[in-house]
């Protein structure tokens, strides 16, 4: 947690006496958000494999606060990993619903993104923003663990930009593509 | 001492005859009617030892066919040009007897020998209808739910015959040459 007490001091501020700290809220919501994201445990297809590699020892998902859950209901993020199918389609946006807000999404490789190799298949569904809205897509066939490291890096950099004025940090519901949750692009 | 399937199923089923096109060099036997499935699969299953049935599957011999059933374009890339339209579908290629049958596959193996032995049968494909084997072999359950669903092969005498990878909206049977997919709700374009 090396990066939080060098950055704390810019945003947080001691008052004499040493026993009050001032800081935004949006700051610390979004800090304890950033560093607490837990996803569903959810494997689709090969790039599950990468994903598990990630959480594993050797790169270690756990030094970002990444704690797999095996139920929605505890689920920040729901990590999408592999091709999604028209069949599963239905039971993905059940999982997305049952997630509490603010819950996050990301496609992870190739077909959740655009449906990949499975582009013309009559059975796969061509990315998963058609079904639910997508943070952050990782692209690759299954992208390496690092890949999917900084994929994560990057919405955590989106998670600090969020702010409690804007809705209590629940994002406005998007039916399906990608979706800003900072609101800079609106 | 390991049995020699072909010639003992041969002396049962005299109408069956020695594949001409065998599964690589495993013994491969074409049944003559679809009623000689079950006696050959009870021959191989409680005399020869052959109690592992490994696969249910077809193929389908139409000939080629229009490309106007396939989801998209042949060319879907958006960076690349806007491909020609495909040929027509050209005729019977040389050397391949297109006919417009399921040509049925069975697959059943011997774990104390390490042998093999295929069973093949042609049904045609306007009303394919074979027997069931779950009578004898449970694992032909959701085998021959899977050649139902894909290629709508009936299997006679099952106890759940019903879709068992394809969604409930998906029409047709999708490996059939000649299926033609129908728009749902997640092909948007």
């Amino acid at each position: 947690m090396g990066i939080v007490l060098d950055k704390f001091p810019v945003v947080a501020k001691a008052v004499p006496g040493g026993q009050v700290l001032l800081t935004s809220t949006d700051y610390i919501v979004d800090l304890g958000r950033k560093y607490s994201v837990w996803p569903l445990t959810f494997g689709l297809a090969c790039c599950a494999i990468e994903m598990m590699v990630a959480y594993a020892g050797r790169f270690d998902f756990d030094r970002f606060g990444v704690i797999p859950r095996p139920s929605p209901r505890q689920a920040d993020l729901l990590l999408i990993a592999g091709t999604v199918t028209k069949k599963m389609a239905a039971p993905i946006v059940e999982i997305y619903h049952q997630m509490p807000e603010p819950r996050f999404v990301i496609a992870m490789g190739s077909c959740a993104s655009c449906g990949g190799p499975y582009y013309d298949s009559y059975s796969v569904v061509k990315g998963v923003d058609r079904i639910v809205p997508v943070d952050v897509y990782v692209p690759g066939c299954p992208p390496r663990p690092e890949a999917l490291i900084y994929g994560f890096m990057e919405l955590q950099k989106k998670i600090m930009g969020m702010k409690l004025e804007r809705g209590g940090g629940a994002t406005a519901q998007a039916e399906k593509g990608s979706r800003d949750l900072t609101g800079e692009a609106a | 001492m390991k049995p020699d399937p072909v010639a003992r199923l041969l002396a049962a089923l005299p109408r069956a005859e020695s594949a001409a096109s065998p599964v690589k060099d495993y013994p491969t036997l074409r049944l003559a009617a679809p009623a000689d499935i079950l006696a050959a699969a009870r021959i191989l299953k409680d005399e020869l030892g052959f109690a592992y049935l490994e696969m249910v599957t077809a193929v389908d011999w139409l000939g080629p066919v229009s490309l106007a059933g396939f989801v998209s374009s042949a060319n879907p890339s958006p960076f690349t040009k806007k491909a020609p339209p495909p040929p027509v579908a050209p005729a019977a290629g040389a050397g391949i007897a297109y006919r417009p049958v399921l040509d049925m596959l069975w697959s059943f193996g011997n774990l104390q020998t390490g042998q093999k032995v295929f069973l093949r049968l042609e049904v045609p494909r306007d009303n394919a209808e074979v027997p069931s084997l779950t009578s004898l072999f449970a694992a032909a359950d959701w085998q021959e739910r899977e050649a139902f669903d894909l290629l709508g092969v009936r299997f006679s005498g099952h106890p759940n015959l019903t879709k068992i990878l394809t969604p409930d909206f998906l029409k047709g049977h999708p490996l059939r040459k000649d299926y033609a997919h129908e728009k749902d709700a997640y092909d948007e374009d």
